[in-house]
């Protein structure tokens, strides 16, 4: 094609250069002669009247390079680029581009830290967590307590025992509820406070054998209001309540002075 | 600076910039010194300004500095590249264009003689000059707007005075006259 050459010096109009652009992409024959047109154009740089650049441009471009190469240092990838006709090069040594120390480095000690914080935090909020559980778990207790104190205390199987004062504590009254099938003792009294050494202490008993402790009442007097809860072996038939003065934890039978009693 | 050693003129463009993807400043410098005539006269024909021309030059060599990796054997030659490169960048900056969109197209330019001794390039420069001292006054006129002022052929006849279909007749003239002495 005759437009080949102006295509190649650049000289054909913009339109003109895009229709054979076009055409070329299609033809193999047009494609090898443009590309040996534009190898003979760029031989017309060799018309240039000769001349030599300052020596200072080769200096000012070598300072650029090393400025360049400093910037570098730390990032340059290893090249592997080999010549084609492998002459005669040889190959420095190798800078890498250091993204581990930069990049990776203090990313890695970041996410440790982060890590080693969400790590303590969440120690603690397993520590709260089983905390409030076992808060939670202390009500369901209470609360299974209370309900089973409602619950003898509605059932028509509970027995109402008086206790009246004896002895010293002639003006002191208590009052039991006892469930035999559950095997449990509701009291109340009033009685006066103990020294610190001593404790009241409930006692069931039986219609046979030996008294057994219905638990204790504490060593402060109490006032009515107050309601204890003691448990006895289910089904255990009480001829008579009583409570007596022990030491301070209480005691396997009764060894103090009785200061309430009643029969069932 | 002559080349010596590893870097003489038996290194092949594409060894040197195979050393330059690697960092070696030596070849850089070696392969500056190969082209950097050609290059800076080739600009400084078209702009008529050294300071101009010069930052051609050391642009296209920092170029290459930084991007070696981009340059593909199978595609063109180095030397072709080069002096394409340095003429868009001249013309651009001659007829203040914007970018180099309207040059010529830089990659894949295959020359059709071996540029990278010095005795090639003398030789292809008289050789050239040779060409061009025969050529009309005409036709080497219409091939030198072409080439070193960027012009379009319409641009040309609008210049010169000459019909459209004359101005391209004179231009491709010359550039047979021009590879029948390369060939």
């Amino acid at each position: 094609m005759e437009e080949l050459e102006l295509f190649a010096l650049g000289a054909l109009s913009e339109d003109e250069a895009a229709a054979l652009q076009a055409h070329v992409s299609r033809c193999e024959e047009c494609a090898t002669k443009l590309a040996q047109a534009r190898g003979s154009a760029a031989l017309l740089a060799f018309a240039a009247e000769q001349g030599r650049p300052a020596g200072t441009v080769k200096a000012e471009l070598m300072a650029r390079i090393r400025a360049n190469r400093e910037a570098e240092r730390r990032y340059a990838w290893p090249s592997k680029i080999e010549a084609p006709d492998g002459g005669g090069s040889t190959t420095k040594p190798d800078t890498k581009r250091n993204w581990w120390n930069w990049v990776l480095v203090p990313a890695a000690v970041a996410l440790a830290l982060v890590s080693f914080a969400l790590s303590w935090q969440n120690r603690r909020i397993a520590a709260e967590l089983q905390k409030e559980q076992k808060a939670a778990e202390s009500m369901i207790r209470d609360r299974q307590q209370v309900e089973k104190m409602v619950g003898v205390l509605a059932s028509a199987d509970t027995v109402t025992v008086k206790l009246a004062g004896t002895g010293d504590e002639g003006t002191a009254s208590g009052l039991v509820k006892f469930n035999a099938k559950a095997g449990i003792v509701m009291y109340a009294a009033d009685l006066p406070a103990l020294p610190a050494d001593k404790s009241y202490q409930m006692w069931l008993v039986p219609a046979g054998g030996t008294p057994i402790s219905a638990g204790l009442l504490g060593p402060g007097g109490h006032a009515w209001g107050n309601m204890w809860t003691g448990e006895v072996p289910a089904n255990t038939q009480a001829k008579a309540f009583a409570v007596t003065i022990e030491p301070v934890g209480g005691m396997a039978q009764p060894t103090g002075p009785k200061v309430l009693l009643g029969a069932t | 600076m002559t080349p010596q050693g590893t870097t003489g003129e038996t290194t092949t463009d594409w060894s040197l910039l195979a050393r330059i993807g690697q960092r070696d400043e030596e070849a850089l410098s070696a392969l500056y010194d190969r082209y950097s005539g050609l290059v800076f006269s080739e600009a400084k024909r078209i702009l008529r300004d050294t300071g101009a021309a010069e930052e051609i030059l050391q642009d296209l060599f920092y170029q290459i500095w930084r991007t070696s990796e981009r340059f593909d054997p199978a595609k063109g030659s180095l030397a072709g590249w080069l002096l394409v490169a340095a003429r868009n960048r001249a013309i651009s900056k001659l007829r203040r264009r914007s970018g180099i969109s309207e040059g010529l197209d830089e990659n894949g330019v295959t020359l059709s003689v071996d540029v990278e001794l010095h005795a090639a390039q003398n030789l292809l420069l008289d050789k050239v000059k040779a060409v061009m001292g025969s050529l009309p006054e005409n036709q080497r006129e219409a091939l030198e707007c072409a080439y070193f002022e960027g012009m379009s052929h319409t641009e040309i006849a609008k210049k010169t005075g000459q019909p459209l279909g004359t101005v391209k007749t004179r231009i491709r003239s010359a550039m047979e006259a021009l590879k029948k002495v390369l060939s």
